[in-house]
């Protein structure tokens, strides 16, 4: 390419970028700066450029830290656990066999993605179908309701642990999947979330496609659904990271190890005064995987629920 | 105005969905309530079934699952059903259970649980069951925390304490005798000065902060936690002002202690491990892992203060739910695993302290050289008071002493402050 073409190149790239803003004033855009004029400015862009990425950077050195303290404690000897050297001296996957050969990981593993799984997967569709009635649906009491059942919400999640337990045990869940996931399906939050995103759909659309003859379900499935799947994706996502770290209420209806889920299995390596700190971190690295590739799919969606829900309109 | 559902949602709305929102929760039902129910079949008939929470670590569950085995084989009429819990999950665990009646017969608990479920009236009184002669034989400083109000409702399985452990490659270096352990205060200063390097990094002591680490102290300067009736906490008296001073001035004035019980700060067992701290207090728990990281050190007693030396107590106790069905079985249980000959092979196997003081003739010190010691420093040891919210002193004390530690109260004024609230909060008594 020679000198001509880069000066086109650079000339059409000038002309975009300045067409854009209309009526501004062309001398004031960044490439039409004189040389003399430009550096000051440039120099105090990249500075302030910079300053951010340096902030980011050690920003990101401070979330990303821990795990990097996780995996590499995780392929240390058991005898270094508590060196606090960052490197281990000899690493070792033995940790990771250890769990998973020695500790039935892959029984908690398999557990918790159903747990998990199904939870998120019922809480979301009960939340977009209450939501759909409570955003676009008229009917008694709606309002009073939906206070009544955002009233609830005040209410600490512990508070519910001993009558639901009680609830479990009189219906002889205990020591089943439906234990662990039925108490978590009527998600106030989700509901919530939902509907707020919803009725930012326009009404019109729903009831032009009723004219076409569609029918409420298919109202809901083929208008409704996709268009919420941003917020949907991030109900499932939540509710989904709830019940891969739920300790305490996966402990209390359970009393057989082979339905243990990760977060208790993860407790089980630490008694009054030790904890077998490498098997351990090996079992943490092992379960952050789902929620990572959970984020990582849905991470857009995710944003997009998380920001547009704050806006109506 | 009525409406009927029909009316509200439309028809055309209820139709088409009442056929999958029925399969969606038969498929719920189905595939959720896989996975077993809450009863065995066959449980009400046949031999007894006793169901044992427990808390062992892997080893400790190792040797448990052997001596089931034979127990089983010396009572084919007992079943002991165990379930194994995370030792920080079993007690909301059971307090959730005993909130629905749902509790095991019999379970393992922390010691200091016990008085907190003895005022709650969960448990069994083992004294109208008949505990027999085996009572003689459990060390008193074990038996401690499983009578309450002068009724047995539990029997101790495993109990400990803090003894010194010092570093000897940091000993050596700092030209100290490697097998030469402080025997007092003074010297245990005196020593640490020694051993203190700033600029290196590495401090003579690290300790921790709470109440249950801090009674060492109290304990060696003959301080009373409580007064002799009971009723009232004395803690800020001479004795328990001279003893936290001295874990103060161990910080702030002699300047040998790493600041290990600082948030942030290295850990005390952390530290020791990797050469910060020359001697930290830890117990029988601690010998496998130094072991394992290949750390050269000692066991000594903690340094004896104006009362001797002591220490604190902890372990693990196994108590009967009123629950129970079935209590002379689970009672014979509970003296099967205090007995002599398994608490004999659970000091040998594990290196912990026995419960059962004639298994102390049977110690096997070759395999344990530090065995000895912590038998020897439990035989002063004096035991946490027994109150039903043992927690709630230490939620109390906690602040007051990081505040005497930090600088910011007095040590009288922090234990003072303290001693008003536990009065005033825990105990109900007047000011």
């Amino acid at each position: 390419m020679g000198t001509r073409e880069i000066g086109r190149t650079v000339e059409a790239g000038r002309g975009a970028l300045t067409s854009r803003p209309e009526g501004r004033d062309p001398g004031k855009t960044l490439l039409n700066r004189p040389a003399d004029r430009r550096s000051p400015y440039l120099s105090w862009r990249h500075l302030r450029i910079a300053l951010l990425y340096i902030g980011l950077i050690l920003g990101a050195v401070v979330v990303l830290f821990p795990l990097f303290w996780m995996i590499t404690t995780a392929l240390k000897q058991p005898g270094q656990a508590y060196s606090l050297q960052l490197l281990p001296d000899e690493p070792t996957l033995d940790n990771f066999r250890r769990i998973l050969a020695d500790y039935g990981f892959a029984r908690y593993f398999l557990n918790s993605i159903i747990v998990a799984t199904s939870a998120a997967f019922l809480a979301t569709l009960f939340a977009a179908l209450a939501a759909y009635a409570f955003a676009k649906k008229q009917f008694l009491f709606k309002r009073q309701l939906f206070l009544f059942l955002l009233a609830s919400l005040m209410i600490p999640g512990m508070m519910y642990m001993v009558p639901q337990f009680a609830i479990v045990s009189q219906l002889r869940l205990m020591d089943t999947y439906a234990a662990m996931v039925l108490p978590h399906l009527a998600n106030v939050f989700g509901l919530f979330l939902m509907k707020q995103f919803m009725e930012s759909i326009p009404g019109s659309l729903l009831d032009s496609s009723r004219i076409d003859g569609a029918s409420e379900l298919q109202v809901f499935r083929h208008i409704v659904v996709p268009l919420s799947l941003p917020v949907i994706a991030t109900l499932f996502l939540l509710t989904f990271q709830f019940h891969w770290g739920n300790f305490l209420w996966q402990l209390i209806v359970t009393n057989k190890e082979s339905l243990y889920t990760v977060p208790v299995g993860l407790a089980m390596f630490r008694d009054a005064h030790e904890e077998l700190v490498t098997l351990k971190m090996a079992g943490a690295a092992i379960s952050i995987i789902p929620i990572g590739i959970l984020f990582f799919f849905t991470q857009r969606l995710f944003i997009e629920g998380m920001t547009k829900g704050a806006v109506k309109g | 105005m009525k409406q009927s559902i029909t009316e509200i949602f439309g028809d055309r709305f209820l139709k088409p969905l009442f056929l999958p929102v029925l399969f969606l929760c038969a498929v719920i039902a189905t595939a959720l309530s896989c996975g077993g129910g809450q009863k065995d079949a066959g449980e009400e008939t046949g031999p007894v079934t006793l169901t044992y929470w427990q808390t062992y670590n892997d080893d400790e569950n190792a040797l448990f699952t052997e001596l089931i085995e034979e127990y089983r084989a010396d009572h084919p009429q007992v079943i002991i059903k165990t379930t194994r819990l995370p030792f920080m999950g079993a007690e909301p665990k059971i307090l959730t259970a005993l909130a629905t009646r749902t509790t095991p017969d019999i379970a393992r608990v922390d010691g200091s649980f016990v008085p907190k479920l003895a005022t709650r009236n969960a448990l069994m009184n083992l004294d109208e069951i008949g505990p027999g002669t085996i009572m003689e034989n459990l060390h008193p400083v074990a038996l401690s925390s499983c009578v309450v109000g002068g009724i047995t409702y539990a029997f101790p399985e495993q109990f400990n304490g803090l003894c010194l452990f010092y570093n000897k490659e940091l000993f050596r270096r700092a030209g100290l005798d490697p097998e030469d352990p402080p025997e007092t205060w003074d010297e245990f200063i005196a020593m640490g000065d020694k051993l203190t390097d700033p600029e290196k990094g590495v401090f003579g002591f690290g300790m921790r902060n709470s109440l249950w680490w801090t009674f060492p102290f109290f304990n060696t300067y003959g301080a009373l936690f409580l007064s002799e009736d009971g009723t009232r906490c004395v803690l800020n008296g001479p004795e328990g002002v001279e003893a936290f001073q001295l874990k103060v001035d161990l910080y702030r004035t002699h300047k040998i202690e790493g600041g290990g019980w600082r948030a942030g700060g290295v850990r005390d067992d952390m530290g020791f491990q990797n050469g910060k701290y020359a001697m930290i207090f830890s117990g029988p728990w601690a010998v496998k892992t130094l072991q394992a990281a290949g750390i050269d050190f000692g066991v000594g007693l903690i340094p004896r203060g104006p009362a001797g030396t002591s220490t604190n107590v902890g372990g693990n106790d196994l108590i009967i739910f009123r629950s129970c069905q079935h209590p002379k079985q689970a009672l014979e249980f509970l003296k099967f695993m205090a007995s002599e000959e398994v608490q004999t092979r659970w000091a040998n196997r594990l290196g912990q302290i026995p419960v059962n003081v004639k298994s102390e003739q049977h110690l096997d010190f070759q395999k344990h050289p530090y065995l000895n010691v912590f038998v020897e420093q439990m035989k002063t040891a004096i035991p946490r008071p027994p109150i039903a919210n043992y927690d709630e002193l230490e939620n109390i004390m906690n602040p007051e002493m990081q505040a005497a530690l930090d600088g910011t109260k007095s040590v009288q004024k922090a234990l003072d402050d303290a001693v008003r609230r536990i009065n005033r909060e825990v105990l109900g008594a007047a000011e």
